[in-house]
Parts: C-alpha cells; structure tokens; sequence
C-alpha cells in the first residue's frame, strides 16, 4: 500500500520502502498495515510563547523530523502603509515606529532619512549625534530581547531578567528623551522634536560604561555554556548563497558570510564619522547567528560613546520654516511666524514630486521607506521594505529535515518582530 | 562606468526606459520582456532582491499610460549599487513569476498580489500573505474604501465602524439601523427594523411631545 501523504509533497514512498532494511527480509516484519507510517500537520501558533508573538507556523511532521514549514502571517496586520498615505508627511512617524515595536528608533530614522531626501532638508549636526545614539542603544536595547527571549524558548529562564534588566536602564534613558518608553516617534523630518534634556549625555554615559561588564557576564552564561553551544552548533545551517537566494539580511546575513551592513556600505546620519567594525561569522548556523549579534552589541556601544564624545551644543531643526515649525517665543511676535505654524499644524508641507528609497541598517537588517509624492501634503504610496518579512522566509531552508525542536531555535534566530513582518 | 550605467544600455534592446531621480536609477522595461531583463541584471552581479511591490497611479495627478507599476528592488552587495527595474500593467494583467531567480521573491510576489490583485505566472504558491482568507478586494489600490466605509467579507458581511463603536459603548448607534449588532459578527443583524426615528426625535426635543 502507499502511505497518505498531503498533497503538497513531491515521490510518494511507500510503507514497505521505509521499512525494509538491507539484510532483512521482509517476512520477519510484520505486514505493512501494522507499520504504516503517517506525516502529521502540526499547527504551531499563533498563540505559542515559543513564536514571538503572533506567528503561526504550519509544520508537517514526519516523526519528529521537519518535512514541510509554511509560514502563516498577518494577525498583527494595522494597514500602516496605507494609513500612513492619508497622513502628512510630519505625522508618519507616529506610525512608523509602531512597525518593529522593539527597534522603533530605527523605523522612525528610516522615514525621516527618506522624506529629507525627498526635501533636501539640511539636518543639523547635533540631531544626526542624537539621533545615531538613540537608534544604536535602541539597537542594543532590541538584541537585549533578542537574546532574553531567544534563549527562553531553549529553556533557560535565568538570562532573561538579566537582559532585561539592562533593557530597563536603556528604555529609562529613552523616557527621559521623548517622556515614552515605547512608540517614540521623537525624530522629526528635518531634525528632532526638541532637544535632549539636561543629564541625558551624563545617564548615557553612565550606561556606557557600566555595560561592557554585562556584556561578559552574558558571554560567560550562554555564549562559553557548552549546553548552549552544543544546542545550537550546526543546527539551521544557512549558506552564503542560500541566505542571498532567500533574502536574508542584517546580522542573520553577516552570521553566514556576507559582509553587508548599509551603516558602512552607505553611511546616512552620520555614520561615516563613527569607527566601529561589522561582526561576521561563516558558519551560519543559530550559533552564529546569536554571536553575530553579542559582538554587535559592543560596536554598538562604541558608536554610542563616540557620538556622545563629539555632541556639540547647536540646533536641532533644520532652519528652514517651510519644515519644521517656528520657536515658540517667536509666535507672540511675529505674524510671518505664526502663519508659517499654521500651515505646517493644518496642512504640513509639499515635498516635490518624485520617488526615494534610502535603505539604512535596522536591528534585524535592510530597512527602507519608499515614498511616492505627487506633490501634496501626504505621501502618495507609502512602501516599507521591512526585513523581518523577508527574513521569515529563510525559516525553511533552516528548518527543513531538523528536528522539531531546533524549528523553535530557529524561529528565536531569525529574530523575526511580528509588528514589523505583518506591517 | 559604473555597473548601473552600463546595465542602463544593456537593458536598452528588451524596451529599457531609464529614469534618474535623486541619483536613483530606475529602469521601465516591457512586461513581456520582464524576466528577461531581471536575468540580464542579476548576471551583471545584483545578488540581492531586496523587494518587490506595487504601485497605483490610479489618482496621480495627470499619470498617463497603464494603471499599475510593479518595482522591483535589486541591490549588487560587491559593487554596491541598487537599481529598481518597473514594468507597467493593467488591472487583470499577469506577470511571470521571478521565484526562479530568487527564492525570496515568494513572500514579495504575494504581497503584491494581495494588496494590488496583480497575479504571477507560475509561483508555486500564490495565495494571500496578509489580509484574511474572505477579505473582499486588494486593500492598497486607490480605489479601495477606507476610513469610517464598513469593511467588507464574503457572502455580504460587514462592519460597520460607527455601529461597531457604539456597541462598545452600550449607545445607540444612530440611524444606520445596526444598533450595535455588528458586534455580534452576524450578518442577519443588518436586517433589523430601522430604529423608531420619531421616537427618538421626540426624546431630543421634549416641547414636541405629545403631538
């Protein structure tokens, strides 16, 4: 007899192909009906711990061996494309950073980097500094979780409130910034909503140093564990060409052998001025992946203390009225003032007609806004190029004949945000 | 000669119009010659597909020509340079699927298709990605209703925004005649008798009453 299989998979096998062994005969077996062997469709999600949120992954089992994973997404879906077109341009970054809620500084650079080009809008030095800054600690506050979570779903609980104790004191540096721990949405095209407040540089600062210590402390409990390093060693192998054939970008990329990070390749906000390396490794597999990110971490820092080093008192708007709004002490004096606030409060400004894409480096890889204006005040097509979607696919060259198990570190390595896959 | 320039005048023969805008290259191509010119890109050593989507030019001002773009997003990691390759089409036209060349495009392609309803030959699985399964329609056209207009599922479902809020609330829900039902989910509510309006009138002005 043939075994049933769902209709999806390609040869049929047949029951007496998988049990007839070299040198057995067939007669000391039982007959074939007793030993049939059967694929089972296991629905996993989207209501799992184990799948960071809202994913749901369909996984069709043969034994405990992975033969089929299809991913199911779009629990999470907000339309923030399309209600970002209904919006002015100032008011996108409301939405943009409630994409990827974990490295939310990195959406909201990313849109405004795009409407500027868009603009010509000349941002000043400080709000590029500023704006480096809180993008990298958000980087390193986004592979905090990363690294609490991911390891969870391995069984290890203790790391977690470890990271997020370290967490605690970036968001707090963040709440003293913009006065929310979450949805900043604190740049501004052309610069920044207001400048950082008094302490700010002296509490990073703090931070800075107190953190390269944590670093060891977390490379001594997973990095150097031999359970950790014998659970996640060669499991979810991907190769250069397979991760390039799938898309795959950011630090899942670099962990298997491609040097691609665009804070280097195309330096934007300044990051041509800052001295740090770009971690790679060319193994590829969840090992990799979790290490790539540890050393990214002290670059990240790195960035940080050289951009709080170079911080100059200065402006943080771009000067130009026709972007940014006037100071306030200037509206009880001057009409032309007040009539500038007006338009931008009630209408915003019109960029010119045109199409822009700027890609930049998110937490979990490319990370681009591509803006269609036809001339008015809202953007005509807004599209995100988001890497956490692209990257999920990755998920089954990585998972296909493994084991269950290992589907779950490799969900936890691709480091997939849902907010940021369903958009 | 960088490695954009010299794709621009080897894309010329498959129909290649080239556009610049804000040192952004961008290269229209004819549909049929699409994959063609997509080969001839990634042969020039574009590794990456970065992505793929849609646009509707549905309400652009003073936009002549067909209806839709569909971009495509290539990025060369070794001479790092990007170029976008468009291709203009119609509502109902059908483009030939790139999930050849890269695997990735699976996830791009049906994105498209489910936001603009612009279908790919020969992907091996073209379903929706995002929307739900009796979701009417391909939400990013221009065209498609937003806003306070009911979100519309298969077989006449709807939610009615205003009907669905006052539901919440415990309120009446106006004159829309779902009084909230819409909570439910249940499509038999729209069927409901309209609420008494004169009733109601009568509770807003109280010097009319008994008349």
């Amino acid at each position: 007899m043939t075994v049933k299989k769902p209709d999806d998979f390609g040869a049929e096998t047949t029951a007496e192909q998988i049990m007839v062994q070299p040198g057995v005969t067939v007669t000391d077996l039982p007959s074939a009906s007793e030993f049939e062997t059967k694929l089972m469709r296991l629905n996993v999600g989207p209501q799992h711990p184990s799948t960071h949120g809202v994913l749901r992954v369909v996984v069709d089992l043969d034994g405990e061996t992975v033969k089929r994973i299809v991913p199911q997404i779009g629990y999470l879906h907000t339309g923030f494309e399309k209600t970002m077109e209904h919006r002015t341009y100032q008011q996108g970054v409301t939405y943009s950073n409630r994409m990827d809620y974990l490295h939310g500084f990195g959406h909201d650079l990313a849109y405004v980097l795009a409407v500027e080009k868009l603009l010509d809008a000349q941002v000043p030095v400080r709000a590029q500094q500023v704006r480096v800054i809180l993008n990298e600690l958000n980087r390193i506050a986004s592979h905090l979780v990363f690294f609490g979570t991911g390891i969870l779903d391995m069984g290890a609980l203790t790391l977690f409130f470890y990271t997020m104790r370290e967490r605690e004191q970036i968001i707090d540096l963040f709440e003293m910034v913009c006065g929310v721990r979450m949805n900043y949405g604190y740049f501004r095209v052309g610069g920044l909503s207001r400048d950082i407040p008094d302490g700010f540089v002296d509490a990073a600062k703090q931070f800075v140093a107190s953190f390269p210590k944590m670093i060891e402390q977390y490379r001594g409990m997973f990095a150097k564990n031999d359970i950790f390093v014998n659970r996640t060693k060669g499991v979810g192998v991907l190769s250069r060409e397979t991760a390039l054939d799938y898309g795959l970008t950011g630090p899942s990329l670099r962990a298997s052998g491609v040097n691609l990070d665009f804070r280097k390749t195309q330096p934007y906000s300044g990051y041509e001025n800052y001295d740090f390396d770009v971690p790679t490794s060319s193994k590829g597999d969840v090992n990799a992946r979790f290490m790539v990110r540890l050393e990214e971490m002290t670059e990240s820092l790195k960035i940080v203390e050289q951009a709080l080093d170079a911080l100059e008192p200065g402006p943080v708007k771009d000067p130009d009225r026709r972007i940014s709004l006037p100071p306030r002490q200037e509206l009880e004096t001057s009409m032309e003032a007040v009539i500038f606030h007006f338009k931008l409060a009630t209408e915003g400004f019109h960029p010119p007609r045109g199409e822009v894409y700027v890609p930049t480096e998110s937490a979990r890889g490319e990370l681009g806004y591509y803006l269609v204006s036809d001339g008015g005040s809202m953007p005509y097509r807004v599209k995100v190029r988001v890497p956490s979607l692209i990257n999920l696919q990755s998920l089954e060259p990585a998972c296909l004949d493994g084991v269950f198990a290992d589907m779950v570190a490799n969900i936890a390595s691709l480091d997939p945000v849902m907010g940021d896959v369903d958009k | 000669m960088s490695l954009v320039e010299r794709l621009v005048d080897d894309l010329k023969p498959l129909g290649g119009k080239p556009a610049e805008f804000k040192r952004m290259v961008s290269v229209t191509v004819d549909s049929e010659h699409i994959v063609a010119a997509i080969n001839t890109v990634k042969d020039a050593g574009f590794e990456m597909l970065s992505d793929i989507f849609g646009i509707d030019y549905l309400q652009y001002p003073q936009h002549q020509g067909k209806r839709f773009s569909v971009a495509y997003n290539l990025y060369s990691i070794s001479a790092n340079e990007r170029i976008f390759i468009r291709v203009n089409v119609d509502d109902g036209d059908v483009l030939p699927t790139i999930t050849h060349l890269w695997k990735g495009a699976s996830f791009m392609e049906r994105e498209v298709y489910d936001m603009f309803g612009i279908a790919f030959d020969g992907h091996p699985d073209l379903r929706k990605l995002i929307t739900p399964e009796d979701l009417e329609g391909h939400p990013h056209r221009k065209d498609f209703p937003i806003g306070e207009t009911p979100t519309l599922f298969n077989d006449g479902r709807f939610i009615d925004p205003a009907a669905f809020r006052a539901g919440l609330t415990g309120q009446d829900a106006g004159l829309s005649g779902h009084q909230g039902g819409m909570r439910r989910g249940y499509s038999q509510d729209i069927d409901m008798p309209a609420p008494n309006i004169e009733a109601n009138t009568n509770r807003a002005n109280p010097n009319k009453e008994g008349k």
